[in-house]
């Protein structure tokens, strides 16, 4: 067998980088997370969107948001910003930290690098239809949708749809960096980051890539999507506040941002003395569709924690702490909350649940990555942080989220995502040692 | 040992027929799914031809229409797809642990309804000069929620997720136009591992549509000959002017081949190699020698441990633009070497037209009926020699070959390039097999 023997191979983390509404450097993003000050203070109300918005509102998609590149990579990126939307700018700009951050650039042979990303749908934007629709319409303002392809068609932008493709972070990516391995993006909406560390470790596994770069970038701020997302799920209208497993939770709260990590096979990396944020242990997802939505999600996310342990060798007792969907609709925090109590029983009222979206909101596809890297920094940091917003306990949620600064985030973690409709995701991570 | 994965069970809509048979008959007899676009008043666009799902009807395809005329046409085409894979693998009567089920499709983007999008953005524009306000709050009061929660390409995958009772892994992925080549590897690659035992996999599209007309349009990727439709779609000829909007689904069930044996299930082939590479050059246009699709045929051989003279077959991407052909022709030969002459290599598009997401998953359809029957399907319209387009195209006629493996490749926007091997099943180890042959 050429393949590298699987279950010997190990994929650690080498590499982050995030855009999000708490920072769009690492650093930045920490700071926040763990800031007291910082916690107090309510975000402004974003335009549009019905809600209080977390958006990175320092992020204006121009050249200097890439982090700092190369000349020849900033051109690059200057010249296709006009083929970017906002979540593949995100997108972009986080792989280009997290690149940056590892140190791979030049250190492989560009067929063995791969990427691997999560998105969403893209929506079509209003603003990119106006002048066809301008066309179609009459002096007095009628608007005659027939004449579209007589008159509308031609005042759409000929490259138009090249921006509505999710796979478009992946792509541009692929092309700034030069990397030639595979190259592929799910679009499973929340539980996409997760399954995208399990696809490029699976890459790793069987020997088709060295490192690949996996990210996930998503926004439920651009108009249709909002819409959509008011669609799906409770929103947290009344106050626009996130707050996970609190008891008195009203609603998610729109959102967005993209984070981005390298993993690579570990001998490669340790060859090239990479600095390791730790360590993929295993993955799992699943699901339970034909069940009703509470049952559905309890079910798939007790069966992805459950088979994320056995393949990461990992028990409850062994896990410093969990990073929990913590979407702050009433249904899904409880779903999640007794799931983690179907699998880690009584530890389940020991065990520390973080939520970054108390801080974030939701940034659909995104969300999932900007929570593995908040954990990866809390294991560096040796200490978690508090869930935002979160005060009063939910009887009903019997679990334990995180309400101090100086929590020990133990040697390893769960990341879990789920979809109302079923589906869960989660990531085994520990802190390296050889 | 390497976990081997089979087919057993396949599942099509397409514009010659919905149904594995259907579909074989048509691609024999030399039909021609082109014709003129029916599914909205085209009168007046600039292309008015389409590769159409002909009289699609809900009831007929076995599914229920109250509960599925809500969703767009390429879920309703995944879940007929979808369940005639489930049907012929006989797995809804067999007794396994559900966990070991999962979905993997590779289904694109539906498009918002067209009237209700431009209604709204007319409105924003009368009342507030183009605002979000007045668009978000006319576009709730015109869209309905319920087809717009439908209108999300992981759908697909969840339903049949729920009608199937799987209880592991479901997802979509969306790579362009090699969305589902890449969820038939990528499933591949997950029972290789262990982590499942059966997949559903494969995936649908449709963009016969007023927005995925106007992409393609603006992009000029499509073919103008709107006066001859049955020879719009003219793959490696001199004369190609573009490609024409298909639509369609094909899925499949794939297992592990141990657990399709125990259960007795009839084995139609065994998917063997699968290969991903990125140009990494642009994203409009492929690189000028192919290397990226030249390296997933090369990553597909390699993980079939197949050499080039293997391959009898080749159901190449050949959407019929002028760069597409010209690339995949080069890429084939910097992948096969002098091999790529011997290799016939023909593209189905030019009956079924491009149905984007979900072609490669037909064309494995088209892969696996080669295997069975031992007739590979011509590339129709194939007539006027183009001096890049060298190989052998397999022009006018289905031709008999008797092949081992046939390979399916796909290009897709953004550099995406995606390959598949499929073998005819044979018992015993394949390692062993080979050294059998080669004594």
């Amino acid at each position: 067998m050429d393949e590298r023997s699987s279950s010997q191979v190990r994929v650690i983390v080498t590499g982050v980088g995030v855009v999000s509404s708490a920072g769009r450097t690492v650093d930045q993003f920490w700071r926040t997370l763990t800031d007291p000050l910082h916690a107090s203070k309510s975000y402004s109300r974003g335009d549009g969107a019905t809600a209080g918005t977390p958006r990175p509102a320092d992020f204006s998609g121009s050249i200097d948001d890439f982090c700092d590149l190369p000349d020849a990579q900033r051109k690059v990126i200057r010249k296709a910003l006009k083929l970017m939307n906002r979540e593949t700018q995100m997108g972009v700009a986080a792989g280009q930290q997290a690149l940056a951050d590892s140190g791979i650039t030049g250190q492989y042979d560009p067929d063995r690098l791969g990427i691997c990303f999560g998105a969403d749908n893209v929506a079509i934007m209003p603003e990119d239809f106006q002048r066809g629709v301008e066309a179609c319409s009459s002096a007095d303002g009628h608007f005659d949708a027939d004449r579209w392809g007589e008159d509308g068609i031609k005042e759409v932008a000929p490259l138009w749809l090249l921006k509505c493709l999710p796979n478009m972070p992946a792509c541009h990516l692929a092309i700034i960096n030069d990397l030639r391995g595979s190259g592929n993006t799910i679009t499973q909406r929340d539980v996409s980051a997760n399954m995208a560390v399990a696809e490029a470790c699976r890459s790793i596994r069987s020997d088709t890539a060295d490192a690949v770069l996996v990210g996930a970038t998503g926004t439920t701020l651009t108009t249709f999507n909002h819409l959509h997302a008011g669609f799906e799920d409770e929103i947290a209208e009344y106050d626009g506040v996130c707050r996970p497993f609190d008891r008195y939770r009203t609603g998610s709260v729109p959102g967005e941002g993209a984070g981005a990590i390298v993993l690579e096979e570990m001998h490669c990396a340790l060859r090239r003395g990479a600095t390791i944020y730790g360590e993929v242990l295993g993955a799992a997802s699943a699901s339970a569709v034909r069940l009703d939505r509470m049952a559905a999600c309890r079910t798939a996310m007790g069966s992805a924690l459950r088979q994320t342990l056995r393949r990461s060798g990992q028990s409850p007792a062994s896990i410093g702490h969990i990073h929990a969907h913590g979407l702050g609709t009433r249904e899904s925090d409880l779903a999640e909350a007794q799931a983690i109590r179907d699998i880690f029983g009584d530890l389940a009222s020991t065990t520390p649940v973080v939520a970054a979206k108390g801080h974030l909101g939701h940034a659909a596809a995104g969300s999932g990555v900007l929570e593995l890297i908040a954990s990866l920094l809390a294991l560096k940091n040796g200490h978690l942080f508090p869930v935002r917003h979160y005060i009063d306990a939910d009887p009903e949620c019997r679990v334990r989220p995180v309400t101090r600064f100086d929590e020990p985030a133990g040697t390893s973690f769960l990341n879990v995502n789920m979809f109302g409709r079923g589906l869960a995701s989660c990531v085994a991570v520990a802190a390296f040692s050889v | 040992m390497q976990r081997r994965i089979v087919v057993t069970g396949i599942g099509c809509v397409t514009p010659l027929g919905n149904s594995p048979t259907e579909l074989a008959a048509g691609l024999y007899s030399g039909r021609i799914g082109v014709g003129r676009l029916t599914l909205f008043d085209a009168s007046n666009f600039p292309v008015r031809i389409a590769a159409e799902v002909r009289d699609w009807d809900l009831a007929a395809a076995g599914l229920e229409a109250r509960r599925w005329q809500h969703c767009p046409r390429q879920t309703q085409f995944a879940i007929a797809a979808g369940l005639q894979a489930a049907r012929q693998s006989g797995i809804d009567d067999a007794m396994f642990d559900r966990e070991r089920l999962g979905v993997y499709l590779g289904c694109g983007e539906p498009f918002e309804d067209f009237n209700a999008f431009t209604r709204s953005v007319h409105a924003s524009m009368k009342s507030d000069g183009g605002a979000a306000n007045t668009f978000t709050s006319t576009a709730l009061r015109i869209f309905d929620p319920e087809v717009e929660r439908e209108a999300e390409p992981d759908m697909p995958a969840i339903h049949l997720g729920g009608l199937l009772n799987a209880r592991g892994p479901i997802a979509n992925c969306i790579s362009a136009c090699v969305s589902s080549t890449q969820a038939i590897g990528e499933s591949m690659r997950m029972i290789q591992q262990g982590e499942v035992d059966v997949m559903l996999c494969g995936g649908a599209h449709s963009t016969i549509h007023p927005f995925g007309v106007t992409g393609f349009q603006r992009l000029s990727a499509l073919s103008l000959r709107n006066d001859d439709p049955e020879s719009a779609v003219r793959p490696f000829d001199a004369d190609r002017d573009g490609f024409v909007i298909g639509e369609g689904a094909g899925l499949f069930i794939i297992e592990e081949r141990g657990h399709a044996l125990r259960r007795g299930a009839e084995i139609l082939g065994e998917i063997t190699g699968y290969g991903s590479a990125q140009d990494a050059y642009r994203v409009t246009d492929s690189h000028p020698e192919g290397r990226g699709t030249a390296a997933a045929i090369t990553r597909a051989l390699a993980s079939a441990k197949l050499n080039p003279q293997d391959i009898g077959y080749i159901n190449a991407h050949g959407t019929g633009t002028i760069l597409n052909d010209k690339v995949e022709t080069l890429a084939i030969k910097r992948a096969f070497g002098q091999q790529a002459y011997r290799i016939p290599v023909s593209s189905t598009k030019s009956m079924l037209g491009h149905a984007t997401t979900a072609c490669g998953a037909i064309e494995l359809a088209v892969c696996l009926i080669s295997l069975q029957t031992g007739v590979i399907p011509p590339t129709l319209n194939h007539e006027k020699p183009d001096a890049d387009c060298d190989l052998d195209y397999v022009p006018r006629n289905a031709r008999e070959v008797s092949c081992r493996h046939v390979m399916t490749n796909n290009i897709g926007f953004g550099g995406q390039n995606a390959a598949l091997i499929v073998s005819k099943y044979e018992e015993g180890s394949r390692t062993r097999v080979a050294v059998a042959r080669a004594a």
